[in-house]
């Protein structure tokens, strides 16, 4: 008896960038018509091919993915001014970029894409970003007309801690009442929050969905001296502990035990929020963390992050000599393409091991806001559930 | 047909649809609208029940990570393959963990109740008293009484509040949160929402009018019905009271005594769902 084994292949279909390689002539107006037809990056299936055109000696891909080599060398198709480079990119992610670009001794780095008119905006400015098959912005963060819309108002607080008056939003929820007692979340880089993660829109859907509770969202600015005052700074502490915090209790019908209360902070700002917490353990009941910025050494002081973080990593590394409850749930985020990824990874097993109940979420994404307010109903809905399990209609 | 829609809060009187049904026989009894009335005119009413819903989230929080827990090491448990004395004995036992964390829970909510009875002191509240009277001459001229579905613990606080407990004799129709309501405890599930799956949890009791019956409304939407292992500690739980699934367009009546029709849909101690009276 003969037994035949044949194996399929699946082939993939071939990358636009390998048919036009093949074609002739290659010329301008090829490329010109290849460009508008198919725009940059190219994503295919699980691939996406970087595009770059332009004289240069050198074109590299500058990114914070773990695992490709950064920078990444661009290819100069022969005899045309295209360059190109193809890569891996999983279902699901969103990958910022920016260009290097060399020219002799000239060079010339962050370069956003010309050819991708995508960004994504973080707290150091705009990149260029590519988001793979499969990626949807959530419908939650879209408007939905049948949610009833909370208002935002905007307060002043004189702040004798940072000697000035803070200016900052706070939302109420729609049917805001007094009869009844709100959880109060406090959101550090909160005008960014609401110019970038539309979380205004987040908390009216998820709130009229009944996923969130009706809260009350205080929505702090940033000062000038923000890298100063988010990094472990004890009048920023002292201002939202001991000023902002008693003002809103006594102001608003707010849930008076800590359980209610939650500070909320992305990359300094998650600094911030756990900073601040650890200056006043017990008042806070929990924090929202998204690629905070908890850098750390575990020998030695050289941790590459600059003098703005040496503040930072002396909190850090004090707090994992000693860990200790601060609070008593955290939410943690953090995004796989960014360098932030081990830290935060490594702090999710010292605040367990601390006593605090972590739940800990990984996305495929970048330090910027949209990663970020692509993880607010994870957050949310965890720390502050709605009425959706009471509600059967 | 004296009728609640407090479960539907401030939509409570959007009853175009419920009124076509009814073919405009229904009596409304407002029950949302009077609760925010006595929240509004009797402050050391208002004040308890603030206390009171502290106590409770904070009572339901700690019951909530004991549940949890305990839930979860019967599940991992059941996982495992072992001999099936061992398996059996594990549930069991199990259960009978699961089960006393939900007496505790309830003992305390009992409490609870206890403390806001005495401090909110309703028997002395003009607005209670007369939203009361108001109520009962309205179901004590009802040939039935409808309950229908939305936020069961409002719901609840409602029915509780306005002394709505109908007598043997009246039918009663629940439909959604308003069947639960209609049990002698009511238990919340949503294994499909944000948070992913937890643990079934007790809230509250009912007004018992369908003795040992768990109603589950909307199971298939909101239940994991995939998982035995889960099915199996639920259908057990409850002690001899059984989890009736209500789907989408199941009506099911129940007798004084919690019987239930031939065919209802409930969970087995199995872990699989079976009509009544099914062949086994």
């Amino acid at each position: 008896m003969t037994i035949t084994h044949r194996t399929t292949y699946k082939r993939r279909p071939k990358l636009a960038i390998n048919k036009l390689m093949e074609r002739r002539p290659l010329d301008g107006a090829t490329i010109d018509r290849f460009l508008e037809r198919h725009g940059a990056p190219i994503v295919e299936g699980d691939r996406a091919t970087f595009l770059w055109r332009g004289e240069a000696d050198q074109v590299m891909v500058r990114h914070r993915v773990v695992g490709l080599p950064d920078p990444l060398p661009l290819r100069r198709i022969h005899d045309t001014d295209l360059w190109y480079v193809t890569i891996e990119l999983p279902a699901g992610s969103r990958v910022e970029y920016q260009f290097e670009l060399v020219w002799g001794e000239h060079r010339e780095s962050y370069v956003n894409d010309p050819l991708n008119p995508k960004l994504a905006n973080g707290p150091f400015g705009a990149s260029s970003a590519v988001a793979a098959t499969g990626y949807e912005v959530p419908e939650w963060c879209q408007p939905d007309p049948e949610a009833r819309r909370g208002e935002l108002v905007e307060q002043m607080l004189k702040s004798k801690a940072l000697r000035r008056d803070v200016a900052f939003g706070l939302y109420l929820p729609a049917r805001f009442r007094t009869v009844v007692r709100y959880p109060l979340l406090i959101v550090h880089d909160g005008w960014d929050y609401l110019d970038y993660t539309s979380f205004r829109t987040v908390l009216d859907n998820l709130i009229h969905r009944g996923e969130v509770a009706e809260m009350v969202v205080a929505f702090l600015p940033a000062g000038e001296r923000r890298l100063v005052e988010y990094a472990n700074h004890a009048p920023h502490a002292r201002f939202v502990a001991r000023e902002l915090t008693p003002y809103l209790l006594d102001t608003f019908p707010l849930v008076p035990t800590p359980d209610g209360r939650t500070l909320m902070g992305s990359s300094f700002g998650g600094v911030a929020a756990a900073s601040t917490s650890a200056r006043y353990p017990g008042q806070f009941g929990s924090l929202f963390l998204e690629s905070a910025s908890l850098v750390f050494t575990d020998i030695g002081g050289n941790h590459g992050g600059g003098p703005v973080f040496d503040p930072v990593v002396k909190f850090v590394n004090a707090y994992r000599s000693r860990p200790r409850r601060i609070v008593e749930r955290i939410f943690m985020t953090c995004g796989m393409y960014e360098p932030l990824i081990a830290p935060n990874r490594s702090m999710v097993t010292t605040f367990r091991e601390a006593g605090m109940e972590v739940r800990y979420v990984e996305s495929r994404d970048g330090h910027n806001w949209e990663n970020w307010r692509d993880r607010l109903r994870d957050g949310l809905t965890w720390l502050h559930p709605g009425d959706q399990k009471f509600v059967y209609e | 047909m004296a009728t609640v829609t407090a479960g539907w809060r401030d939509r409570e009187s959007d009853t175009i649809e419920l009124d076509a049904v009814l073919d405009g026989r229904g009596r409304h009894l407002n029950l949302y609208g009077r609760l925010t009335d006595v929240l509004h005119t009797d402050r050391r009413f208002a004040d308890a029940a603030l206390t009171h819903r502290d106590a409770v989230d904070e009572l339901a929080g700690v019951y909530s990570v004991r549940l949890q827990r305990a839930l979860d090491s019967v599940y991992s448990v059941q996982r495992r393959k072992l001999r099936p004395a061992i398996a059996e004995s594990a549930l069991s036992d199990g259960v009978r963990v699961v089960q006393s964390i939900d007496r505790w829970y309830l003992d305390t909510v009992d409490q609870l109740e206890g403390d806001l009875r005495a401090s909110a002191q309703a028997e002395g509240s003009e607005p209670i008293q007369r939203h009361r009277a108001e109520v009962a001459e309205a179901i004590d001229t009802a040939a039935a009484l409808a309950i229908a579905g939305g936020h069961v613990g409002l719901l609840l606080q409602c029915l509780k509040l306005f002394d709505v407990n109908p007598a043997g004799e009246l039918p009663v129709i629940g439909w959604s949160a308003g069947a639960m309501a209609l049990t002698e405890r009511v238990v919340l599930y949503n294994d499909l929402g944000p948070s992913g799956v937890v643990g079934s949890e007790v809230w509250d009791r009912g007004l018992g009018r369908a003795p040992r019956v768990v109603a589950m409304p909307h199971a298939r939407r909101r239940l994991r019905m995939d998982d035995p292992a889960v099915l199996r500690v639920l259908a057990r739980r409850f002690g001899d009271a059984r989890c009736l699934l209500l789907d989408d367009g199941a009506r099911v009546e129940v007798g004084p005594g919690g019987e239930l029709p031939q065919g209802a849909r409930v969970i087995g101690d199995d872990g699989l769902v079976h009509g009544v009276g099914d062949p086994t």
